[in-house]
């Protein structure tokens, strides 16, 4: 998560501040349009990392909003009158902001490699638009006849066309955007779009529509990069397609980077280091003059090394010392006791099929609320693939999933978590980079999932009572400062089972939650889901047959994706199928006269 | 009519020098697990080459024989210098270091031939034209080069599905550390498939050279034209770059006729249509 910097930032920062505020006193015309420049370029840097660095999207396009809030002044300046300042910037941010909501809707569909790429070629779309069309005057590009200023009556308060004024105008809105950007980030809203980066898997798990969360995150950057090409436009009152050039984007990455991705104060660095080091090369009298005709190969070639000794960036260097938060251990206080979602689960005639494999194969089971059941059965039974269905991680091909009666198979992942189903998984599944706090924060928080939450609100206190206890039940109230990812494997089991208690689901798929554990751990967590019986249904997938049997109330056999047991322990463990299945194949029926 | 028809040959045309750089790029994310944006350098590197050797040769073929090796050397010392540093790092990394690459690429295209477009000859003996109805020409260099990209992609296809180290390569693909377990060697394996991908792009460029000619940025347009190829042809497959090739191809030559100030922004659509229809393209695997 986003930490506030530390005093070394902030005091570097204070004195970037101070040093940016004196400058037009000290330099001359092309100075000040030189500093000016690089403070646009660090609000589009900075916007860009809101998606970059926090929410770990790596947009290839960022250049297209940039673009849309330039030519976005050019479309609402007049030729004999002089735009207002709160409409051009206004007009940019908007135009931005609906452009990232449409390129948002498809490049959000697509992750990873694709995102990349179609973020690249939507920016390299946008720019065909204005190139190849006749849309503001095409490839040559436009001008903006006369720059927007902020008249009321007849005084004019702010006026575009001055330097000085426009100057202060740009520092004031990056400062602006950096706080803005930075508020965002510590909101719920804001934690989410961090856990994108961090474990989206999970996210959906408990309940968040990551999809619309990429979306609002990718609208929220592409509206500040809308900002920053709105006063680009208004530097030389032109506006060009080359404002849309992928390398625009390209370089807006390595500055990201360069600076400290997932900072947002890293990138202003990052910008100042980039335009530095680019003018340093181009000076022939400090470089040689071979080097200054070259310049761009320097650049490349710093880049490349700086990419490959690959460090955290400049922000990297300003890093507060880390001492270990002391974290006074959580008070257990009872939240409001909320009605659980939901309760009984049933299947009918369950299946999926890969291919030609049945890996589920018309399963028909009864999970009465209140009660643990285990699901058992030798290794490919189908154990896992069956939970990936109740929890919505796979389609059904066929067959229905009820929850209290209500089918929901084949929703999506989130929707059923919201339902009340929570769950597990085999593999650890948390976010790593967060403390435990705020993991368990992200899963309660999930009980109004809804977009954009600026503020905690009302629920806030009994959030922070849902966190404290489910932390405290699951044995961890005393690590809630820690980093989750550097805690013990069984820790972090621990940390899973707490955000499901925390998510507030009624019923609770744990797949395999006692592997890796010591029998230290492993009696606690027993005795947890004894506890948690009396308000929680409970789906187990679990191979210590001792603790299935210490704590199931039914038992459920699976072998080659068909049921083959389902009731008490006793009935269970009698039954010849099982044994048969349990001793596999090879060993049929002995002791009852092997067949011929 | 005989518009359609040469519109058709122009699309399969450029259909044809798209698959041949884009089946590079697709072999080396499935297989390397590297996003190169340097890709389309080769392809420049490639169009450079065709001149300075057609030069020394007299020949666009000859320029070839000794280009296509060349652009091998090119693709292995690329892998070994930068490349191979990259399969352990996300995404971001390899976007920026093969950023950094085109930087590097471009500057050094700048300075060996200069900024002004250069245009290569056509070998005389294929500079006619054959007629293919009573009164349509279509240049014999232009045939001629649809048939090298489909032999070359004939041979792709033929070591891949039919040769031991094309098994390697399917299997790579699949589990690379399975392969490696196995006793082979994973980091030979990875050079060699990075450097076909390069020798690929490459050939298309020097094929495309007399045709279109040598110019600054041509990597990057077909660059990204190779990323919407990959996109809609699903990331690793072959038999996907080949279709969303050809439909590119074909988009693109009918584009320019019918909505010639839009054919750019068409392609994009197709594009867009795709991946609401099918997000992992239409070979890609879920």
């Amino acid at each position: 998560m986003l930490k506030a910097p530390s005093i070394r930032a902030l005091v570097v920062l204070a004195l970037l501040g101070a040093l940016f505020l004196a400058l037009p006193a000290y330099v001359g015309a092309y100075g000040l349009k030189f500093a000016t420049r690089m403070i646009i370029l660090a609000i589009f840097v900075v916007s860009l990392d809101f998606i970059l660095g926090l929410a770990g999207l790596v947009s290839f396009g960022h250049a297209a909003f940039f673009g849309v809030g330039a030519y976005a002044v050019y479309f609402v300046s007049s030729e004999s009158e002089a735009a207002n300042v709160f409409v051009a910037l206004g007009a940019g941010v908007a135009g931005a902001a609906v452009a990232a909501l449409l390129i948002g809707a498809f490049v959000c569909l697509t992750r990873g490699f694709y995102f990349i790429m179609v973020t690249l070629a939507a920016a390299q779309m946008m720019f065909s638009l204005f190139h190849d069309t006749d849309i503001a005057k095409g490839s040559d590009g436009a001008y903006i006849m006369i720059k927007p200023d902020l008249t009321i009556g007849a005084t004019t308060l702010i006026d575009f066309d001055n330097r000085t004024t426009f100057y202060y105008v740009c520092l004031a809105l990056l400062v602006a955007s950096v706080l803005a950007l930075f508020w965002l980030a510590r909101t719920p809203f804001g934690r989410i779009v961090q856990g994108l980066k961090a474990n989206e898997t999970r996210l959906s798990a408990l309940g968040y529509n990551v999809y619309q969360f990429k979306l609002a995150a990718f609208v929220v950057a592409g509206a500040f990069a809308g900002l920053a090409g709105a006063l680009f436009a208004c530097i030389d009152g032109f506006v060009t397609p080359e404002l849309f050039s992928w390398h625009q984007s390209g370089l807006a990455i390595m500055m990201a980077v360069l600076g400290g991705a997932g900072t947002l104060f890293g990138p202003i660095l990052g910008v100042l280091a980039y335009v530095s080091l680019e003018e340093t090369l181009k000076t022939a009298s400090l470089v040689g003059s071979f080097v200054a005709d070259h310049w761009r190969l320097g650049t490349g070639a710093t880049l490349v090394v700086a990419v490959l000794l690959s460090p955290d960036g400049l922000a990297g260097f300003l890093r507060g010392k880390t001492v270990p938060k002391k974290v006074e251990p959580l008070k257990d206080v009872m939240p409001a006791a909320a009605p659980r979602k939901a309760r009984a689960l049933a299947t009918r005639d369950l299946s999926k099929s890969f291919g030609g494999l049945r890996a589920v194969d018309g399963v028909t089971a009864d999970f009465a609320p209140d009660l643990v059941h285990a699901i058992i059965g030798p290794n490919g039974a189908g154990k896992t693939t069956f939970t990936n269905l109740l929890s919505g991680a796979f389609r059904p091909t066929a067959g229905q999933i009820l929850v209290d009666g209500e089918n929901i198979a084949g929703w999506p992942a989130h929707k059923i978590a919201r339902r009340g189903v929570g769950r597990s998984f085999q593999r650890t599944n948390i976010f790593a980079t967060f403390t435990v706090e705020e993991n368990a924060r992200i899963a309660a928080q999930a009980e109004t999932p809804s977009v954009f939450r600026l503020s905690e609100g009302t629920a806030r206190e009994n959030q922070i009572a849902k966190v404290a206890h489910a932390l405290s039940v699951v044995g961890l109230a005393d690590r809630a400062g820690a980093v989750a990812g550097a805690m013990s494997n069984g820790e972090q089991r621990q940390l899973e089972i707490a955000m499901l208690i925390a998510g507030g689901g009624g019923i609770l798929i744990l797949d395999e939650p006692l592997a890796g554990m010591g029998p230290e751990e492993t009696r606690r967590v027993v005795e947890l889901l004894r506890d948690l019986k009396s308000d929680h249904t409970i789906i187990l997938i679990e191979h210590d047959m001792d603790a299935v049997f210490a704590v199931a109330d039914t038992l459920t056999v699976l072998a080659l994706g068909r049921l083959i047991a389902h009731g008490s322990p006793d009935e269970v463990r009698r039954d010849e199928k099982v044994i048969s299945a349990y001793l596999g194949g090879h060993a049929p029926a002995q002791g009852k006269g092997a067949p011929a | 009519m005989s518009l359609i028809l040469v519109q058709i040959l122009n699309g399969l045309q450029y259909g044809l020098l798209l698959f041949l750089a884009a089946s590079g790029l697709t072999l080396v994310f499935g297989i390397l697990g590297v996003i190169n944006l340097a890709h389309g350098s080769f392809y420049m590197i490639g169009a450079y080459m065709a001149l300075t050797l057609t030069s020394y040769t007299g020949d666009i073929f000859l320029a070839l024989a000794a280009g296509i090796p060349l652009a091998f050397l090119i693709g292995m010392a690329i892998e070994w210098l930068f490349v191979r540093h990259l399969y352990k790092r996300d995404h971001l990394q390899q976007v920026l270091l093969t950023f950094a690459l085109i930087l590097v690429f471009n500057e050094a295209q700048q300075s060996i031939w200069g900024n002004y477009p250069k245009s290569i000859p056509m070998p005389s003996y294929l500079s006619s034209s054959i007629s293919l109805t009573p009164e349509l020409g279509y240049s014999v260099y232009r045939l001629a080069l649809m048939a090298i990209c489909v032999g070359l992609a004939l041979l792709m296809m033929f070591v891949i599905q039919k040769t031991r180290v094309g098994r390697l390569i399917r299997a790579a693909e699949s589990n690379p550390e399975m392969v490696e377990a196995l006793g082979f060697d994973s980091r030979v394996l990875f050079r060699v498939v990075f450097a076909a991908g390069a020798a690929l792009a490459a050939a298309a460029g020097m094929l495309a050279a007399p045709v279109e000619s040598a110019y600054p940025g041509i990597g990057e347009r077909v660059l990204i034209i190779s990323f919407v190829v990959v996109v809609i042809g699903g990331i690793g497959s072959i038999r996907g770059a080949f279709l969303g090739s050809l439909l590119i191809g074909l988009a693109d030559a009918f584009g320019k006729v019918f909505v010639p100030k839009f054919s750019s922004v068409l392609i994009y659509a197709l594009m867009a249509l795709v991946l609401v229809l099918r997000p992992n393209g239409l070979f890609g695997r879920s």
